[in-house]
């Protein structure tokens, strides 16, 4: 059996409730995370983002594994961040985990997480054995990353099952208007 | 030629290295440090013993702006305001530390206090019933969900919130 080691791991928090940020901060803490920087909303995430890729000795983080997001915050919420993070073009990694963190549980509402490329969803209230197993996927179970004219983000099929009825993805690995980057 | 309109990356996992080496194993040897996550649960159990005076504080702030809405009732939109910020605050906690009642009740106060909501002082009463049955939980440490007496506190706020709403 071996042991994830969190110790070289940098992880950006950002959550505008004090008390539910100190939790997720303390519990990152006593799980090993290495380096964590904690925030109040997405306009702060994206200056911070910047001013690592900048100036990373500045910003005390040389970079960001994963970013674990509250979903309501004010004025710039999760999903905004999550947007700025997968689409605009002073992002400076686009495939950096997201983890988002909302009261939020409803079918609706995932959707949309998804549809904006978000990794992982997870529901309030918050236990340390659901962080566990988020980030246990986002390290272990990490998928390839899909970029097409309408979506970019990770592959929101998780696994290869049979599909019945007609399949949406029209195209193969092997069509000419698919190219797949290893890297 | 065709024009490519799908890109797949398929990045070496990075992460992967960062906490498990470079070693290939299986998946099934991979897990946690069974004692940090028990220490990880022993700190939330240790911050949560103070939620109740932690929450207890924001019950402060709300019944302080609700007095706001009292005095100065031209000012009552951002009061409004602030009384769904701080209800979203405590919405999404209480249930982690074990306090729903907190939740469902901040949850009420969060949806009623939408932009939409008149700013009228029945609406004031009714706020303030949330924060009523709100001190109530917490002054009795009515913990989970209360059983008869959450049931009975709920159906409480019911009767109040029907009550105001009646009235012209």
């Amino acid at each position: 059996m071996s042991n994830i080691d969190l110790s070289r791991v940098s992880i950006l928090v950002v959550e505008d409730s004090q008390f539910i940020r100190s939790l997720i901060v303390n519990s990152l803490r006593v799980m090993g995370v290495g380096s964590i920087q904690s925030l109040d909303d997405g306009a702060q995430a994206i200056e911070f983002i910047k001013l690592v890729d900048r100036d990373p000795m500045k910003a005390g983080m040389m970079g960001i594994d994963m970013i674990i997001s509250d979903w309501e915050m004010s004025p710039v919420d999760g999903m905004m961040l999550l947007r700025w993070i997968r689409r605009h073009k002073d992002s400076p990694n686009r495939f950096v985990p997201f983890l988002m963190l909302t009261g939020y549980s409803e079918p609706k509402r995932v959707q949309e997480a998804r549809t904006m490329g978000v990794n992982e969803f997870m529901s309030k209230p918050f236990t340390v054995n659901a962080l566990a197993d988020k980030l246990f996927s986002v390290i272990n179970k990490p998928r390839q990353y899909v970029h097409t004219g309408t979506y970019f983000g990770p592959d929101r099929r998780r696994q290869v099952i049979p599909i019945e009825g007609k399949d949406r993805r029209v195209l193969t690995y092997d069509s000419p208007e698919v190219e797949v980057v290893n890297g | 030629m065709a024009r490519v309109s799908v890109r797949y990356y398929r990045h070496k996992n990075k992460l992967r290295e960062k906490t498990l080496g470079l070693a290939p194993m299986n998946d099934d040897d991979i897990s946690f440090d069974e004692d940090l996550i028990a220490q990880a649960m022993a700190a939330l159990d240790e911050m949560a013993e103070d939620y109740p005076d932690w929450v207890s504080g924001l019950i402060e702030q709300l019944a302080d702006v609700h007095r706001r809405c009292v005095d100065t009732p031209e000012q009552r939109f951002q009061h409004f305001e602030q009384l769904h910020a701080i209800a979203h605050d405590m919405r999404g906690q209480g249930g982690t530390f074990g306090y729903q009642l907190i939740s469902d009740f901040a949850d009420g106060l969060y949806e009623f206090t939408r932009k939409n909501t008149g700013e009228t002082d029945k609406n004031v009463e009714i706020i303030k019933a949330h924060i009523d049955a709100m001190r109530v939980v917490i002054k009795n440490r009515i913990s989970g969900g209360g059983g008869d007496v959450g049931k009975e506190l709920k159906a409480g706020l019911e009767v109040a919130i029907a009550k105001y709403s009646q009235q012209d």
